[in-house]
């Protein structure tokens, strides 16, 4: 990595930033007063993100979605693991038949399993619980195939060489493989908690508490709270935008290779 | 999860019951099984039942609460054929594929080819394009709602700094989807770059050599060598780029809720709508079904069409 032309770079970051101006506009947004905003002046504060976090419970919505998506990360990337362990190191009957029904939930459309979904749960009164956001998008096809597919490139040599010291295939598994497969499994966890952090439809669908509101969910209530009302409160909504964002863009710029080395290795191999 | 211990603490050499050192053969036939049965049961009760579930209801008259389902065939299907509100989701569903595919595609590509090399200010770039992908849809829904606000909106004070009127960029139907693939395109650009980027490294630098030494100017290489090898790419990033089209949902739901005038009602919205504010489920779920068989012959089509021109070697 080098700095060779500073022109190029330059031309660069202010593309990148042009790119992102409206997010970064967006953010320098929620530090103004709305009154200032509406003046055309500029006036400094960081009460917008008060009241987000104290009077709209932002702080409350923050806790869910850390929560929803951190067990459905460590649940979805456990699945998908002994799964991918399996349809990689195992032949059985059925085995091929059994990855071919996992692959293609990749092509079937998810809205389709909304209204069963949301059926389902409310039969077992799971509706209006952690538990009705975390169970139905737990499972990951996308991660089974793509550890499978990087199991397989570990060689079996060091499996067999665990069984000759009398490792179980469990054994081999948590010793031999998901340490070997670490960095795979990094980067789908990612995936995953990403995924389910911005997810909308379903936290919309299954939860009516604002209890249990998800960060996605509660900023698109905040911003029609008022849908009659001509003035928005801009710069509340940006603040809890920001809220909403912040924390994936910090995980992003810690692991942004892993993440972008992960999704291109699925779609190009 | 996976209750596999019993083979765990079989210390070496025993072998009652038929068991070598390694394992009894019947456990290790079903050890596998265990491992999968998890996401299995997942996938079985979320995803598959559910399909079976929702044509099953597709042809009953439900609202949630009535005690009784009643069997109406194909009813749900006839009144959704027939009513313009079906046609006019699937008009403008397939409007928003047609034009934000190639666009997103083309400009992806574009950029991409910029992109290629490992110097300090691509991979600055290749970051900032790539952060939407990874932000919140309802964030950045919510965002472009204020840049696109009539009133106070940013891309109206830009235009009247230079004397252009106030355009009431999601209130008139005319605008709005243009504004919402506008949104969807700028969301998902940079992950269509991160994939051209990775298919595009993956060309042989022998052929651009090749081609540059028998004087192919630029747009010829890039025309002969660069848009056939990038073809298996396109053809992966056309077929998820098309399904993800027909399954927005959040951009809309937050930036114009289908308005105005329904001109930006997509079908999942409309899914929604029908199942869970009107709470029809018969018709909601008829309307799924619909959506499963035309993404589902949409990829069948692709495949035939598509498949033969895509060149698999590199």
């Amino acid at each position: 990595m080098k700095l060779e032309n500073p022109l190029r770079s330059a031309a660069a970051l202010i593309v990148g930033l042009v790119f992102l101006s409206p997010a970064l506009y967006s953010i320098w947004l929620s530090f103004q007063t709305a009154d200032a905003y509406y003046a055309g002046g500029l006036e400094f504060t960081l009460d917008n993100y008060g009241r987000a976090v104290g009077q709209y419970h932002f702080a409350r919505y923050l806790f869910n979605s850390v929560f929803v998506s951190g067990i459905v990360t460590l649940g979805g990337i456990a699945m998908a693991t002994l799964a991918a362990y399996a349809f990689a190191r195992f032949t059985f009957r059925g085995s091929d038949l059994l990855f071919g029904l996992t692959i293609a939930t990749l092509m079937i459309p998810s809205h389709i399993s909304l209204i069963p979904n949301y059926l389902t749960l409310a039969r077992v009164g799971l509706l209006d619980s952690y538990a009705g956001l975390i169970l139905p998008p737990m499972a990951s096809a996308f991660a089974t195939f793509f550890l499978r597919q990087y199991i397989r490139g570990i060689p079996r040599s060091l499996d067999e060489a665990a069984y000759m010291d009398g490792a179980s295939s469990l054994q081999v598994l948590t010793r031999v493989i998901v340490p070997l497969a670490r960095p795979a499994i990094l980067s789908m966890a990612l995936y995953i908690f990403i995924n389910e952090w911005n997810s909308y439809i379903w936290p919309l669908v299954a939860i009516g508490k604002s209890d249990l509101y998800t960060l996605q969910v509660g900023l698109a209530r905040l911003y029609k709270i008022n849908p009659g009302e001509d003035l928005i409160d801009w710069p509340l909504v940006m603040a809890a935008s920001t809220i909403s964002i912040l924390p994936v863009l910090l995980g992003f710029a810690l692991v942004e290779r892993h993440l972008v080395r992960g999704i291109t290795m699925g779609a190009v191999k | 999860m996976a209750p596999a211990p019993t083979l765990m603490q079989n210390p070496p050499g025993q072998t009652s019951s038929g068991c070598s050192p390694t394992g009894c053969p019947m456990v290790r036939k079903l050890l596998p099984y265990l491992y999968i049965v998890p996401l299995m049961a997942f996938i079985a009760v979320f995803t598959y039942i559910p399909i079976v579930t929702s044509i099953n209801l597709s042809f009953r008259e439900w609202d949630f609460l009535s005690p009784t389902m009643p069997f109406v065939g194909l009813e749900n299907y006839k009144l959704l054929l027939s009513s313009t509100e079906f046609w006019n989701s699937l008009r403008v569903t397939a409007l928003f594929a047609a034009f934000s595919v190639p666009l997103r595609l083309g400009l992806a590509l574009l950029i991409a080819s910029w992109l290629t090399s490992d110097r300090f200010e691509t991979r600055l770039l290749r970051g900032a394009f790539f952060l939407p992908s990874v932000t919140s849809t309802v964030s950045i829904a919510v965002v472009f709602s204020w840049v696109f606000a009539t009133d106070y909106g940013v891309a109206n004070e830009l235009l009247k700094r230079i004397g252009v009127d106030k355009i009431p960029w999601l209130q008139d139907p005319r605008i709005a989807l243009w504004v919402l693939i506008l949104v969807n395109t700028w969301k998902q650009i940079g992950y269509d770059i991160v994939i051209y980027i990775a298919g595009l490294q993956a060309i042989p630098d022998e052929l651009y050599d090749a081609a540059s030494v028998d004087g192919g100017g630029r747009f010829h290489v890039f025309r002969r060598i660069t848009l056939p090898l990038v073809m298996p790419t396109t053809y992966f990033l056309l077929v998820i780029s098309v399904i993800e089209a027909f399954q927005v949902f959040t951009i809309v739901s937050v930036m114009t809720h289908g308005g105005p005038a329904s001109a930006t009602d997509m079908l999942v919205n409309m899914l929604y709508r029908v199942g869970f504010v009107l709470f029809d489920i018969g018709t909601g779920s008829a309307l799924a079904v619909l959506l499963f068989i035309i993404l589902i012959a949409l990829a069948l089509i692709k495949s035939r069409v598509i498949g033969r021109k895509v060149h698999y070697e590199a």
